[in-house]
């Protein structure tokens, strides 16, 4: 450990193989964002019919692009690169084997190249290669073989990036016996044992059904059962976007307030709840596919509201260590002390506007799951307008924040300019006001999403605030803002690493927490533990609505079609009452 | 943990007492008149700007319970409004 004392010694001159590493991860994670966003702002114009540059049949193309390269390049490389950068800074030691890093950033590039490739491949005519699948990438559409082939590489490049964070903590534990796992670490740890277990849904509906298929080997699949195992995962994704975004408002954004965590423990039992709740819940995005009984649905829905408490818990720990820097810095009174942040500096600034929007989202979000109200929203503009608040403001601002103070800790040079990185993330914020509360109301009007002209004949939309015409306006409006915040945040990032070093380039202390983990039961470490009881909260929430969909949907692969669903109301009533107690107790036991 | 860069480290070294100043260092009051605005200034300089330290005890955070009661405030009255827009007026929505 460095000192005070003696030149400050940042990131990249303690790591510096590893701080290689994390540059090249976040290189392909901003590329992908900038390329996004650029689609973002073609659709955003597009569907409002403000400018039309593409063809409406090309809208799909570029809505699987903006689609895969947002929530699942940019987010994804970046916390690997986060993630990599957490590991070493808290066990204080490097990875076990560089090259082995390496190994899984190429494996996880290779196969987004070729599943972009096939995405962009759509744009060019007679090329015979196209995924307009949407980053969904339900059947009954298909994709080009390599799609899902370059998917399959990626998945399994994280895995291995999981791995090697295992062993950098198996190396610690070694030299460390009987020591709390430091909190970062923690959080990694945990995060990956939920990605292991949500991602073997995808990997296998993408290995054994989806790759066969497309190559023609099996004529058809059950577009139900694929469905099903996309949103195993598909829910578990949310908070892979989310935690490092947590991780961030956990350990960094109290420093950049200039106070301190408020508890350690509560941070650790926040990631072990998401660890527990967030696979078995899938199905609350398919509260409109026949062929699955309601009561399962029910019982999603149930898991879904547990989920509530983890978010809320976040909610006020991240506010009240923020209001502990503003009073460590001379803050006052019930609300004044708010005016005594750093709301000056850039990575500050966008994590606290980050959480603003994400209170917002938390709003949207319980509309999205509650059963009977998610009629009034489904597939309507509302959706994109809800998840514009979580993963595309909560979870990308937070990013794009945290690299203001993340970056010059690998490049040992100086953001380039805080004004400019002051002004992107303010803009982002007031772009996405306007985009998302747009979406949201024409969503409630029923305008519907993932359509390129959403205009019909002799059908004029109706809302009841407003019109239609200024909601339009607002959605090209706001794309618009947000696509010049990407532009500047990746300008400011490309001159800060072509900058000169410095001595520091960044403060990169982060302080204890107020109360650490010495008091905490033992047992929150016990991640074998917590493994097998995720494991089997799956096991119940998923093994009857699987066997139902397989039977009902004319067997593993299909053939059929899928025909509406009930389970005898005993059985419904069983496991609504087995999950809903165990959960409880779990409640209990944290 | 990494460098200790609070209020007394970084004092120490000149290069982040001429760059964080306009973030109200410790010393806040004697630096103030001189500081021009932070143009380059470095990422994560609030802890320059402590001025007391305050322990797990003594700290009450009675500013975030205004804020969450706040924000709750704000869900239930857009829940009662939700249920005039979309259910009245509609029939009901059943499940099953
Ligand atoms: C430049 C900023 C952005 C703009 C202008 C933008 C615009 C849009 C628009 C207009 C749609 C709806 C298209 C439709 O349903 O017809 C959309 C969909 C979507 N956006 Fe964004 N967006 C931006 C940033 C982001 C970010 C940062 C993320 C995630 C990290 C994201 C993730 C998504 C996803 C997952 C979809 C749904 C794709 C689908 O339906 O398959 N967007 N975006
Ligand atoms: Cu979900």
């Amino acid at each position: 450990m460095a000192t005070a004392s003696g030149p400050a010694r940042t990131f990249v001159d303690r790591f510096p193989s590893e701080a290689g590493v994390i540059k090249a991860n976040l290189l392909v994670s901003f590329v992908a964002l900038g390329i996004g966003a650029f689609f973002g702002l073609v659709q955003a114009l597009h569907r409002t019919d403000i400018l039309r540059v593409i063809d409406s049949a090309d809208y799909y193309t570029m809505l699987t692009g903006h689609g895969v390269l947002l929530a699942i390049v940019f987010t994804i490389f970046f916390l690997t690169g986060f993630f990599h950068w957490a590991t070493a800074r808290s066990l204080d030691r490097p990875a076990v084997s560089t090259l082995y890093s390496w190994a899984w950033f190429g494996l996880m590039t290779t196969g987004t190249v070729l599943a972009t490739i096939a995405i962009l491949g759509g744009l060019v005519p007679n090329l015979g290669i196209s995924a307009d699948v949407l980053f969904t990438f339900y059947a009954p559409l298909q994709a080009h073989p390599i799609f899902y082939i370059g998917l399959a590489m990626f998945i399994v490049g994280t895995w291995l990036a999981g791995a090697d964070w295992f062993l950098s903590y198996r190396a610690w534990r070694s030299d460390n016996k009987g020591e709390r796992i430091p909190l970062q670490m923690f959080m990694v740890l945990t995060t990956m044992i939920m990605w292991y277990l949500a991602t073997l849904g995808v990997a296998v509906s993408v290995v054994f059904f989806l790759i066969p298929w497309s190559l023609g080997l099996i004529p058809s699949v059950n577009p139900l059962l694929t469905r099903t195992l996309f949103w195993y995962f598909g829910h578990p994704i949310v908070y892979f976007w989310l935690m490092p975004a947590y991780m961030m408002w956990y350990t960094i954004l109290p420093k950049l307030s200039g106070g301190r965590l408020f508890s350690d423990p509560l941070a650790r039992v926040v990631f072990l709840l998401f660890l527990l709740l967030s696979t078995p819940v899938g199905i609350h995005h398919q509260y409109l596919d026949p062929g699955i009984a309601e009561g399962f649905k029910f019982i999603a829905m149930t898991n879904t509201m547990f989920l509530l408490l983890p978010s809320l818990l976040t909610a006020f720990t991240a506010v009240a260590s923020m209001e502990h820097g503003a009073r460590q810095r001379g803050g006052e009174g019930y609300l004044r002390w708010l005016g005594a942040l750093p709301w000056r500096d850039p990575a500050f600034t966008g994590m606290a506007l980050a959480g603003i929007l994400f209170a917002a989202g938390g709003f949207s979000g319980m509309i999205n799951a509650g059963m009977n109200i998610n009629y009034l929203i489904h597939n309507t503009l509302w959706v994109p307008g809800h998840f514009h608040l979580t993963v595309g403001t909560a979870v990308a601002l937070t990013m794009m924040a945290g690299s203001y103070w993340l970056v010059p800790q690998l490049t040992g040079t100086k953001l380039y300019s805080r004004p400019i990185g002051l002004l992107q993330v303010i803009m982002w914020f007031v772009g996405m006001v306007f985009m998302s509360n747009a979406m949201h109301r024409a969503g409630l009007a029923g305008i519907p999403r993932r359509t390129a002209e959403p205009q019909y004949q002799n059908f004029e939309f109706l809302t009841p605030i407003g019109s239609i015409f200024e909601l339009r306006v607002q959605i090209a409006l706001g794309g618009t803002l947000l696509f010049l915040s990407v532009v500047l945040f990746l300008f400011n990032i490309l001159l800060t690493s072509l900058g000169e070093e410095s001595d520091r380039p960044v403060d990169e202390y982060l302080p204890e927490p107020l109360s650490g983990p010495e008091g905490s039961p033992r047992v929150l470490d016990n991640l074998g533990l917590w493994t097998g009881i995720a494991v089997v909260l799956v096991i119940l929430a998923y093994t009857l609505p699987l066997a139902g969909i397989i039977q009902n949907g004319g067997g593993l692969f299909g053939g059929g079609l899928p025909i509406p669903a009930t389970v005898s109301a005993g059985l419904d009533f069983v496991t609504t009452l087995v999950t809903t107690t165990v959960n409880t107790l779990l409640e209990v036991a944290a | 943990m990494a460098v200790d860069s609070t209020a007394e480290g970084s004092a120490a070294s000149p290069v982040s007492q001429a760059s964080s100043s306009g973030d109200v260092p410790a010393d806040a009051a004697t630096q103030r008149g001189s500081s021009e605005p932070p143009v380059d200034s470095i990422v994560g300089t609030a802890d320059d700007g402590i001025v007391r330290q305050i322990g797990h005890d003594d700290f009450d955070p009675v500013g975030t319970l205004i804020l969450v009661v706040i924000y709750m405030i704000i869900l239930l009255s857009m829940w009662v409004f939700m249920y005039f827009i979309e259910f009245l007026g509609r029939g009901l929505t059943v499940v099953g």
